[in-house]
C-alpha cells in the first residue's frame, strides 16, 4: 500500500501549520455474486484503495481525498493539499469553530481471524452457497417467481495516523447476504427483504441456516396470505428479536448521535428531540437500557479503534430507561468537555469520519420469551417486518408487520395476523414497554447517514420485547 | 493518460482470453463545502480515476475494477481476472453488447470551465446562501455545496469509443427557525450561475411560515406536493421501469401498455436534457442515450434496457445501460398548464408537502409504501394555508399516487436530493384523495 504516502501528506499538513492533521489508507478487496431466478447474473472483484486527510486549520475542517497514486504521487497530493489549505483558510472566516476532546495515542495493530478465509474460499464455492439457499426455497413448495439474492464479502485494511502520535493497522473481513423474495399466493404478491451480515471470514454463513429459515419464511407468508386475519384494533404487543432490532436502531441509537444533537447533520440526516439538558432523564420503563458496542467479536458493525484512533467501548444509550450517554466523536465530546467514546466511522477512505452506531441493541431481561405471552389476554406477536420509517427528530416511527400471529389468552397462537402496522411515538414506545426477554438476536443492515451519504454496515438486535396497550392499524 | 490506460486494458483483457470487453474510465475532482449552524463546517477537496470494466466470456459475467500499482501490471491483472471468469455459471440470459462505432449529439449546457476555477470564491456563494435564508428569517442555515469536473471514457471491445468531459454542481439548504419550523431546497445543475440565493429564500420562506405547527390530521385529503418531494416518488417510478428491477420482483410497472398514472403524468427518461445533472451523450456500452417515455399520458410505455436486455425482449436497447442493471440518467416530469398558486384554489381540504423522506415499501409490486412530510407541512381550506401542521405519514401506493394526480404546475425545477439521487426535473402536483396517518 502507500503508508508512506500517509506519512508524507501528515508531515506536509503539521508544517504548513495546521492544528491538527491525520491520514486514513483504506485497501478494499471485495467480491460479489447476485444471483437472480436461478441465474447468477454476473461475478464481481474489485479491489480498491485510496487516502483520506483531515485537518484542522485557524478551527476549521479541511478533508482531502485521492486514488490515483503514480510515480509523481507526492507531487499530486502535495498540489491537492495545497489547494485544500486555501479553500479552508478562506472558509475560516466564516467557520463553525473546530475543538477536539483530548485523546491518549495509540500504536496498535489489530486484525480479525477468519476460520474460513475469504480469500481462501473458492469462488465457485461461494456461488454454490447461495444457490443451494435458492435451491431450498424452490423445494419449498410455495410459488416464489422472484429471487433475488447478493452475496458480497470484502477484506479490509485500514491504516491510521495522526499528528498526535497514534498509529494504527487494521484488517477486517466480512460477509453479507442480502435477498428480496417475492411469493404469490391466492394471486396476492407478498414479499420478504432481509440481510445477513458479519466481520469474519465464510463460517458466519453456515451459522446463519438460511437454507433452513428462508422456506421457514416463506411458508409463514403464504398462511398469513391465506388464513391471516385483521390485527385487533387495541392489543399488547410483543416484537421479535428483527423488529426490536430495527426499533431500537431507528429510535434508541440515532437520537443519541451528538452531531445530531447539536445540529451538524441538519441538512438532511436531521436533528434529534433528544438535547443535552435531557441527560438523566427518562425515556423508558425500568426494564430498557440499550448498548452500542463496536467490540462484539464477528459483529457486522465491528471496530476495535474509531476512525479517529480512539478505543472503541461498549456505550449504554439508555440505561434502565434513563437517558445515559450520547454516541460522540472528538468534536462533540469536546463540546460537553467529554472524552471520545469511540464513535467516529468513515465508510471508506473518501468519506470524513463522523458519529456513527455500530452495534445497537437492546440489553436482554431475565423472561424467556414465552414468558412474555402468559399474561397477554389480546396481542400480536410481530416475528418481522417490511415497511418503516421515522421522522428526521427520531419521534414519529412505523413499523408494519410481515410474518404475525395473534396472542390470546397468554397463549401465542397459529393465527397469522396481516400486516399489524404500529405508528407511534418513541417516548410513548419505550414508556409502554414493560418485559424485555432473553432470547437476543443479532441483525445486519446498512446504516444511511451524512451528505454526501455514507452507509455504514452495523448489527441492531437484542431480545423480543412487550409493549403494552398499542393502537393497531 | 486514462485513454492509454484503458485501451491497454481492453487489449490486455481480449488477449488473456476475454471474448467481450467494456472499460469505463471516470476522472473526476470535486469541491465540497458543508455549512451548518450559519458556518461552514468543513471543506472536501477529492480527486479520483476510476477504471471500471465489464468483461465476458462463453456467456460468463464479470465486473472488475483496475488501479494502478507497482504490484501488478494491466497483463496480470487482466490474466488473473480472466482466469477467475472461468469459475463462474454462464448466463444464459445475456445476449452481447451493442456494435459500434456511433455518432454522439453534443449534450448542451454540460461544461463550463467557470465551474473549474472557482477555487475559493465557493466560500462567498455560500455566504449568500445563508444570508438568503437569515433574510427570509431563518435563524439556523445547513447545507452543502458540491462542485465537480470530470471525464469519461468508454472504450469496448464492439467498435466503441467514446470521451466526454464535463462539469457540475448541487446545493442543498436547510432553513431553520426552530426545530419544528423547519424548510429545505436543493438545486443542481451544469452551469453557472449556482442558484444558493434562490434555493436558500425558498427554504427560509417555508421555514418561517412552519413556526407553530399545531398537531397532525388523519384521514383522506388531497395534497399539493412541492418538486422536492415529488422528485423522491418520480425517482421510484423510473427506477421500476428498469427491466432490471422487473425481474427482480421490485416494480409496480408489472404490464406494458397498462394504465399506471392518470392522463396528466407523462414521465420519461432523459440524459439529452441541456443542463441535466447526469445528461450524457451515451449509456456505459457507449449506446447514443434518447428521451425514454415511461408513462404517456400516464400509459406505461416502456422498460429500460440495455443491449442485452432488449435483445432478450426482442425490443431496441433504450440507451440505459447499466451493463448489469439498465437505469434511469435523468428523471423528466412534463409541466402542466396551472400556476402553483392555481393548485391551492381546487382544494376544500388538504395539506401542501413541501418535503418528504423515509419512503419505504411494503410491496413493491403492489407498490405500498408510506412516507414521512418533513419541514414545513400546512393545512390547506378552502384554497387557501391555514396554518402549519407536525408528524404526519403519508400511505399510499405508487400506482394510487400517480393515478390521483389531476393537475401539474407549468415550472419545472430540477432536484437532486438524498432520497431522489437521480436528478429530476418536475413540477409541483396536486394529488387527490391520499391517505394521512398519525402516531397514535
Amino acid at each position: 500500500m502507500h503508508e508512506d504516502l500517509a506519512e508524507f501528506s501528515l508531515a506536509y499538513l503539521k508544517k504548513a501549520g495546521v492544528e491538527y492533521a491525520e491520514a486514513r489508507l483504506e485497501e478494499h478487496q471485495t467480491n460479489r455474486f447476485i444471483l437472480k431466478n436461478s441465474r447468477l447474473e454476473a461475478g464481481g472483484s474489485n479491489h480498491y484503495y485510496g487516502l483520506g486527510l483531515r485537518y484542522i486549520l485557524h478551527k476549521t475542517m479541511g478533508f482531502i481525498s485521492a486514488n490515483d497514486f503514480g510515480k509523481d504521487d507526492k507531487e499530486k497530493i502535495k498540489q491537492l493539499m495545497e489547494q485544500s489549505l486555501k479553500l479552508t483558510a478562506k472558509s475560516s472566516k466564516i467557520k463553525e469553530a473546530i475543538n477536539f476532546s483530548p485523546a491518549q495515542a495509540v500504536k496498535e495493530d489489530y486484525q480479525t481471524l477468519q476460520k474460513i478465509k475469504i480469500q481462501d474460499f473458492p469462488t465457485e464455492e461461494k456461488i454454490k452457497l447461495i444457490a443451494e439457499i435458492d435451491k431450498s426455497v424452490l423445494a419449498a413448495k410455495v410459488k416464489v417467481p422472484n429471487r433475488y439474492f447478493s452475496l458480497s464479502d470484502d477484506l479490509l485494511y485500514k491504516f491510521y495516523l495522526n499528528s498526535e502520535g497514534t498509529k494504527i493497522t487494521a484488517k477486517i473481513p466480512r460477509v453479507v447476504l442480502m435477498y428480496y423474495l417475492t411469493l404469490v399466493e391466492n394471486n396476492q404478491p407478498v414479499q420478504r427483504y432481509w440481510e445477513y451480515g458479519s466481520s469474519c471470514g465464510y463460517e458466519s454463513f453456515g451459522r446463519w441456516q438460511l437454507d433452513k429459515k428462508l422456506p421457514e419464511e416463506i411458508k409463514a407468508l403464504a398462511k398469513n396470505v391465506k388464513l391471516g386475519i385483521k390485527p385487533p384494533q387495541q392489543a399488547d404487543v410483543v416484537v421479535a428479536p428483527e423488529v426490536t432490532g430495527i426499533m431500537v436502531h431507528e429510535s434508541a441509537g440515532h437520537p443519541y448521535e451528538a452531531d445530531r444533537i447539536f445540529g451538524r447533520e441538519a441538512a438532511q440526516a436531521g436533528e434529534s428531540f433528544i438535547n443535552q439538558k435531557m441527560l438523566g432523564k427518562k425515556i423508558g420503563q425500568e426494564c430498557i437500557t440499550v448498548a452500542d458496542d463496536p467490540t462484539l467479536p464477528g459483529s457486522y458493525g465491528y471496530f476495535l479503534y474509531d476512525d479517529e484512533g480512539v478505543k472503541a467501548r461498549r456505550k449504554l444509550l439508555v440505561k434502565n430507561g434513563l437517558i445515559n450517554e450520547f454516541l460522540h466523536n472528538r468534536e462533540t465530546a469536546a463540546r460537553l468537555s467529554l472524552a471520545s467514546n469511540g464513535s467516529a466511522r468513515a465508510n471508506n477512505y473518501d468519506k470524513e469520519a463522523m458519529v456513527r452506531m455500530s452495534n445497537t441493541f437492546l440489553m436482554p431481561g431475565n423472561y424467556t420469551e414465552e414468558e412474555l405471552f402468559e399474561d397477554i389476554k389480546l396481542g400480536v406477536y410481530i416475528k418481522n417486518f417490511m415497511e418503516w420509517n421515522i421522522d428526521d427528530k427520531r419521534l414519529n416511527q412505523k413499523y408494519v408487520g410481515n410474518e404475525a400471529y395473534l396472542i390470546k389468552n397468554g397463549r401465542l397462537t397459529d393465527q397469522p395476523v396481516k400486516k399489524p402496522a404500529i405508528e407511534i411515538t418513541t417516548p410513548k414506545l419505550w414508556s409502554s414497554a414493560d418485559a424485555v426477554a432473553n432470547n437476543s438476536e443479532y441483525h445486519a443492515g446498512n446504516c444511511g447517514k451524512g451528505e454526501p451519504m455514507q452507509a455504514i454496515p452495523v448489527w441492531f438486535g437484542g431480545p423480543s420485547f412487550r409493549i403494552r396497550n398499542l393502537r393497531l392499524s | 493518460m486514462i485513454t492509454h490506460i484503458s485501451e491497454q486494458l481492453k487489449k490486455e483483457m481480449l488477449k488473456a482470453g476475454a471474448d467481450e470487453v467494456v472499460v469505463i474510465t471516470t476522472q473526476q475532482k470535486a469541491t465540497q463545502l458543508k455549512f451548518v449552524n450559519n458556518k461552514i463546517a468543513k471543506t472536501g477537496t477529492e480527486e479520483f480515476i476510476n477504471y471500471d470494466l465489464f468483461i465476458t466470456k462463453n456467456k460468463k459475467i464479470l465486473t472488475t475494477s483496475f488501479m494502478p500499482s507497482e504490484k501488478e501490471t494491466i497483463k496480470e491483472f487482466c490474466q488473473k481476472n480472466v482466469k477467475l471468469i472461468n469459475y463462474l455459471p454462464p448466463n444464459k440470459n445475456y445476449k452481447g453488447l451493442a456494435e459500434g462505432p456511433f455518432k454522439y449529439r453534443k449534450i448542451e449546457q454540460s461544461y463550463d470551465p467557470k465551474i473549474e476555477k472557482l477555487g475559493e470564491k465557493a466560500v462567498d456563494i455560500i455566504e449568500e446562501g445563508i444570508n438568503a435564508a437569515l433574510t427570509e428569517g431563518a435563524k439556523r442555515v445547513a447545507g452543502n455545496l458540491e462542485l465537480y469536473s470530470f471525464e469519461n471514457f468508454i472504450t469496448t471491445s464492439h467498435n466503441v469509443e467514446f470521451s466526454e468531459k464535463g462539469t457540475k454542481w448541487y446545493s442543498s439548504v436547510r432553513a431553520l427557525v426552530d426545530q419544528y419550523a423547519t424548510g429545505h431546497m436543493t438545486s443542481c445543475g451544469r452551469m453557472l450561475p449556482i442558484k444558493i440565493e434562490e434555493t436558500a429564500s425558498f427554504a427560509g420562506e417555508i421555514a418561517k411560515k412552519a413556526k407553530n405547527p399545531q398537531p397532525g390530521v388523519e384521514g383522506k385529503f388531497d395534497l399539493i406536493f412541492e418538486p422536492l418531494p415529488l422528485a423522491n416518488l418520480f425517482n421510484l417510478a423510473a427506477y421500476a421501469a428498469s427491466i432490471f428491477e422487473f425481474e427482480s420482483g421490485l416494480s409496480f410497472l408489472t404490464r406494458l401498455n397498462e394504465r399506471f398514472g392518470s392522463e396528466k403524468v407523462t414521465l420519461a427518461d432523459d440524459a439529452t436534457l441541456p443542463n441535466g445533472f447526469n445528461s450524457t451523450a451515451a449509456d456505459l456500452e457507449g449506446v447514443p442515450t434518447r428521451r425514454n417515455i415511461i408513462l404517456d399520458k400516464g400509459i406505461f410505455k416502456t422498460y429500460l434496457h440495455n443491449t442485452s436486455t432488449a435483445r432478450r425482449y426482442k425490443t431496441q436497447t433504450t440507451g440505459n445501460a447499466g451493463l448489469i442493471s439498465p437505469g434511469p440518467w435523468n428523471v423528466w416530469v412534463a409541466p402542466g398548464d396551472h400556476k402553483k398558486e392555481e393548485l391551492f384554489k381546487e382544494i376544500k381540504r388538504g395539506v401542501y408537502i413541501t418535503n418528504i423522506w423515509y419512503t419505504r415499501f411494503q410491496n413493491y409490486i403492489t407498490g405500498e409504501f408510506s412516507t414521512i412530510p418533513r419541514d414545513g407541512i400546512f393545512l390547506i381550506k378552502n384554497g387557501k394555508i391555514e396554518y402549519p401542521i407536525k408528524e404526519i405519514r403519508i400511505k399510499s401506493t405508487m400506482p394510487e399516487f400517480l393515478k390521483n394526480i389531476s393537475a401539474l404546475s407549468n415550472k419545472q425545477h430540477q432536484i437532486k436530493s438524498w432520497e431522489a439521487d437521480t436528478p429530476t426535473f418536475t413540477p409541483a402536483v396536486l394529488v387527490k384523495n391520499i391517505t394521512i396517518t398519525k402516531p397514535k
